[in-house]
């Protein structure tokens, strides 16, 4: 395992979740909690990818913890979940494997070469990861907040007296 | 109905529009825009029936009987991502169940809110920028492609924040952001650098991504809110097109392969 690379990796993964918050105006009291959890999620998938997890599964796990951690983090700075899990799961975004999808679907709009079946595969390939980990990113921060709202809305007092 | 309940009425059924359509302009999911407005209604002794359609809210507040008090609809002004509204708006209406606000106590902490001042846009080009590094060296990227990937977010986040100042289509505003990125990356690529230019280039778009409306197209589908979903996704694959055709043209310009 080369732990200097995945940890420089979840380092800049960190300050990739941040940029985002920013640019999203997110309260200034979450920025610390949005680079921790880019830096979180980077860590893992960096980690399984080493593991020779598959990539939409190693995003998924990344994704997962910080949909899980951002349910506490919600309660701790008062904000709902999404603000500080949108963030932080966009350093896992594929974007190569989107740009090679793009490039591939460019190429097959060219002349049909001896190559053209294996720019469709490639491109078929780079595709299917790249929607799969998108969509594995927004499961991975969906669920938990799914799972988890159930308990926040009992604590609703329901039925207030105005006066 | 007397008509100092009709005026009660009138004032929240206008207030809970305006909490709604900021909600849904900055970004909300359909869930967390229904649920916040029914708190609010709740709060308030109303039943509210709401239907959120991708540019406007629609509103119903009826007593406890049925009787209809209110009846209105809201279309949002602009678009675009602001989680400080809605983290604002989600603590208002706990604080304004925990404090018992009155409606025009609610109505003057939302326009405290929206009035709130966004992070200065040196600083934001700045983080971005850095940020547009990070993912570069995510991808396996060094040092020079790291700078590159810098200097081309932020000449691209520059040229779209312009765009949007202007009022042009958004989904223009980002092709122009691309191909402003996406230009300048290719720059140092034709200039004969060694660099890996798949790093630079598929990095200094990044910035671009629609990663709020990609992740809650699928709040949205999970939510049974299907309909809403769905536009949410055609609008993040736009933004996606629109941020190929930007890349594309600038290696049609650079005549790169």
């Amino acid at each position: 395992m080369d732990w200097i690379t995945i940890l420089g990796k979840a380092f800049w993964c960190g300050w990739g979740a941040l940029g985002f918050g920013i640019l999203f105006n997110v309260p200034p009291r979450t920025l610390f909690a949005i680079w921790i959890g880019g830096a979180m999620g980077g860590f893992l998938k960096f980690t399984l990818l080493q593991l020779t997890a598959g990539v939409v599964l190693a995003s998924f796990a990344g994704a997962l913890v910080v949909g899980f951690s951002s349910i506490p983090i919600a309660h701790f700075r008062h904000v709902p979940p999404m603000i500080f899990a949108i963030p932080s799961v966009i350093p896992l975004i594929p974007g190569v494997f989107a740009y090679r999808t793009m490039l591939g679907l460019m190429k097959l709009t060219g002349t049909i070469g001896p190559d053209y079946t294996q720019i469709i595969s490639e491109t078929v390939n780079n595709g299917a990861k790249t929607l799969f980990v998108i969509m594995s990113l927004a499961m991975g921060v969906a669920v938990p907040m799914h799972l988890m709202r159930q308990e926040s809305v009992k604590n609703i007092r329901l039925h207030k007296k105005k006066h | 109905m007397d008509q100092r309940e009709n005026n009660e009425a009138k004032e929240l059924g206008s207030l809970l529009l305006d909490v709604g359509v900021n909600l849904l302009s900055s970004g909300a999911s359909c869930s967390r825009i229904r649920i916040t407005m029914r708190r609010l209604a709740t709060f308030n002794n109303c039943v509210a029936h709401i239907s959120v359609a991708p540019k406007s809210v629609s509103l119903t507040l009826n007593d406890d009987e049925d009787n209809t008090l209110f009846s209105g609809m809201k279309s949002i002004a602009a678009q675009g991502v602001n989680f400080k509204t809605i983290s604002g708006i989600s603590r208002l209406s706990w604080e304004a169940l925990e404090k018992d606000f009155s409606v025009l106590q609610i109505r003057d902490e939302l326009n405290r809110l929206l009035a709130l001042p966004h992070y200065p846009r040196l600083l934001i080009l700045f983080f971005v920028s850095l940020a547009g590094s990070g993912f570069c060296f995510t991808f396996g990227g060094k040092l020079p492609e790291m700078i590159i990937a810098f200097g081309a977010t932020f000449c691209g986040l520059f040229v779209r924040q312009e765009a949007v100042k202007k009022k042009f289509n958004p989904y223009i505003c980002v092709f122009m952001g691309s191909l402003v990125a996406s230009l300048f990356a290719g720059a140092f690529v034709k200039a004969g650098l060694d660099i890996n230019f798949e790093h630079a280039f598929a990095t200094s778009v990044l910035f671009l991504i629609p990663g709020v409306p990609l992740i809650n197209c699928f709040t949205d589908l999970i939510d049974g809110n299907i309909l809403n979903g769905l536009i949410r996704g055609i609008n993040a694959l736009m933004f996606a097109l629109a941020i190929a055709l930007g890349l594309l043209a600038a290696m049609l310009i650079y005549n790169l392969k």
